[in-house]
């Protein structure tokens, strides 16, 4: 199978491609980043083929599938062309900045008969799949509330041009954990309340955000989405979930599977983290899923649906009040 | 790959799960004396239970036979396996003795079969990292090393383990796990010096706890702790920290589960509360299913085991050499 890479705007890309040389059978097309500077290093840093413009891959019929990593408001043109070029197509979350580009990505991919997969990795992280199963399972009861985090670090750059990113902290953090509690209870989210700012950076969006949000099946959970780990935190962010239930509670931290580096040649103290690579485990699901042209594990819908909630925290903020859907 | 598992116990038990998720292995006989064991094993792939491990050996149709029964009894099936023909995966440690361990070398060339002893620590993707942040030169050159390894005194649960002259204690059976891990990593052992309570335990169910350290050729210094001081409540656990000239790096299990289940349960009318870690890994680098794998890898392609047998008989020396320090009380040379 053959797969390309659309854009590298997205930092994982670079997670990406080196997961793609792992799974059997992949060969991959080429870069293609309209940044020549950004794309060639990309390319020559993974030993891959450089295209400047993404068309040179899409119009490559041995091309079966793309990745697009482009800026979140880029996603939308890109997955269209590449579905109307018959390449199935794992898309960066969030999908897109608008409900209406989610739709269409949607439409034109079921038209055009092509797979559309939107990476949420979190769902393959091992922890992260054993606490969804002994919630299904009913070990902990009905369950009552969650207290989640997705937190991170600034990442500068487009993420913080609300013409390309579609917001800050909150549109970038929110939809993992969204995703990940909506696949789990089965469940839409009904009601939000969120509060937000530009607290800790100098930037044009926001950089603190906490949703605090009711599903339909009336559990509630809270999250803090917020960038507000410093640059000499020891690892990127976290994903961390407390649920409590009639029966029990339990703790989740989904990157706690690491030990801990002090170099005097970094000056700061560092995770070093040794549990499963989600993304190569997500990459080979949506290859299988192509292969045996079975479902996509994570389709487009919960995609659209986690984007509904982000947008939702944004309009409370706004308005200041509950936003129910 | 048709494999036959002998033991049926604790360590079986994982083997006979990893297998599930080894496509191209397929359990056909599991043997163990104790009927319900096998049984309980052998349902999971479907086959007939065996309570004679010879009767699985003999099989014609076994390409592999996977070693799980006690310390005690290692050498005698893997030298029988062997002479079957068969290819041996066994569980560490090799064996009670330096001489047995040549013995089964000895009957796996002879039957020019491959033989694996299970040193699973070298699977295990933390200490996979911990070689990788070594190599890639972060912390300098690695000078001075602590290890531990400990909780509930496996005797409480396999009675077996708290005899000396069928387990080895805890330093043979448990420590060997760093042990081996350490002389991969940092090459050949010079002295070593042990204090522990070997040889002043009474029963069986005595708790055992020893302290050693190590010297290696290249002047690396290192601690290791092997605690079977625990009850059944105490959580099992290990660490390593490697400090060196540019820094240091340090991994605890204790302060790496991602997963804490905390269950309301009614205990004699008194509401308790269980707390269940769990550190979930992807068969992919799970490291019991990947030492498996990788052993039926280089015997379907005939390559290099992952695990050379004397890397094993050579940790199997150095536990032997760390007890017998504590014995006469003095640091002792490795000497082969």
């Amino acid at each position: 199978m053959k797969i390309g890479i659309l854009s590298c705007d997205h930092m994982h890309a670079e997670s990406y491609v080196e997961s793609l040389k792992r799974i059997e059978k992949v060969e991959i097309a080429g870069i293609a980043e309209e940044n020549e500077k950004k794309g060639k290093d990309f390319a020559q840093r993974h030993g891959i083929k450089y295209f400047r413009n993404y068309e040179d891959i899409l119009s490559d019929k041995s091309v079966d599938a793309v990745v697009i990593c482009s800026a979140n408001a880029k996603h939308a043109k890109m997955t269209i062309d590449s579905a109307r070029a018959q390449k199935h197509v794992i898309v960066e979350k969030p999908i897109a900045t608008t409900i209406e580009d989610a739709q269409n990505m949607i439409d034109a991919c079921r038209e055009n008969k092509v797979k559309l997969m939107v990476s949420f990795p979190v769902r393959y992280a091992p922890p992260v799949r054993r606490m969804k199963e002994i919630i299904n399972e009913g070990k902990l009861g009905e369950i009552i509330g969650i207290s989640a985090t997705n937190h991170g670090t600034m990442p500068g750059g487009w993420f913080t041009d609300k013409t390309l990113s579609g917001g800050g902290a909150i549109i970038d953090h929110t939809v993992h954990v969204v995703d990940i509690l909506r696949w789990t209870f089965k469940s839409e989210v009904k009601e939000v309340y969120a509060k937000m700012g530009t607290l800790i950076h100098d930037i044009p969006v926001e950089d603190c955000g906490l949703i605090s949000m009711k599903f339909k099946n009336e559990i509630f959970a809270t999250l803090d989405a917020s960038w507000s780990r410093p640059k000499s935190f020891p690892t990127w962010g976290d994903v961390t979930f407390e649920i409590a239930g009639t029966k029990g509670s339990m703790s989740v931290d989904a990157f706690a599977q690491h030990g801990i580096m002090y170099s005097d040649r970094i000056q700061y103290s560092k995770y070093v983290y040794w549990g499963d690579d989600m993304d190569y485990l997500m990459l080979k699901d949506f290859v299988k899923c192509i292969e045996d042209d079975l479902q996509e594990p994570v389709t487009g819908k919960d995609g659209l649906e986690a984007l509904r909630v982000a947008l939702m925290a944004y309009e409370s903020v706004k308005k200041g009040k509950v936003i129910k859907s | 790959m048709r494999v036959g598992i002998i033991g049926a116990g604790g360590i079986g038990t994982v083997h006979a799960n990893c297998y599930k998720n080894i496509p191209d292995a397929k359990v056909v006989a599991v043997a163990d004396i104790i009927p319900e064991r096998s049984k309980k094993l052998a349902d999971i792939f479907g086959v007939d239970p065996y309570d004679n491990a010879e009767d699985v050996i003999k099989r014609k149709d076994i390409d592999v036979i996977d070693v799980c029964v006690p310390t005690y009894l290692h050498s005698e099936f893997v030298i029988k396996a062997a002479s079957a023909k068969k290819h041996v995966l066994c569980e560490k440690p090799m064996a009670l003795t330096y001489e047995d361990g040549l013995k089964m070398i000895e009957a796996a060339s002879k039957n020019d079969v491959k033989f694996m002893i299970a040193h699973v620590l070298r699977f295990f993707p933390e200490y996979i990292k911990a070689r990788e942040i070594i190599n890639s030169g972060s912390i300098g050159l690695p000078k001075v090393v602590r290890t531990y390894r400990g909780g509930p005194n496996p005797a409480i649960v396999r009675e077996w383990y708290g005899y000396h002259d069928k387990s080895g204690g805890s330093i043979q059976d448990s420590l060997i796990h760093d042990i081996d891990f350490l002389t991969w990593t940092f090459g050949p052992v010079r002295e070593v010096y042990t204090r522990g309570n070997v040889f002043k335990r009474k029963e069986p169910f005595d708790p055992e706890y020893d302290l050693v350290m190590m010297e290696f050729e290249n002047g690396i210094i290192a601690h290791l702790v092997s605690d079977w001081s625990g009850n059944q409540r105490t959580q099992f656990g290990a660490k390593i920290e490697i400090a060196g000239t540019d820094g240091l790096v340090e991994f605890t299990s204790f302060n790496s589960i991602p997963l804490k289940l905390n269950l309301f349960e009614e205990n004699k009318g008194k509401a308790e509360s269980v707390s269940i870690p769990e550190s979930p890994l992807s068969p992919d680098i799970e490291p019991y299913t990947r030492e498996i794998r990788e052993f039926l890898e280089s015997v379907e392609k005939d390559s290099q085991i992952p695990v050379p047998a004397h890397d094993a008989l050579y940790a199997l020396k150095v536990a032997l050499t760390c007890i017998e320090s504590m014995r006469v009380n003095k640091p002792l040379e490795v000497k082969l």
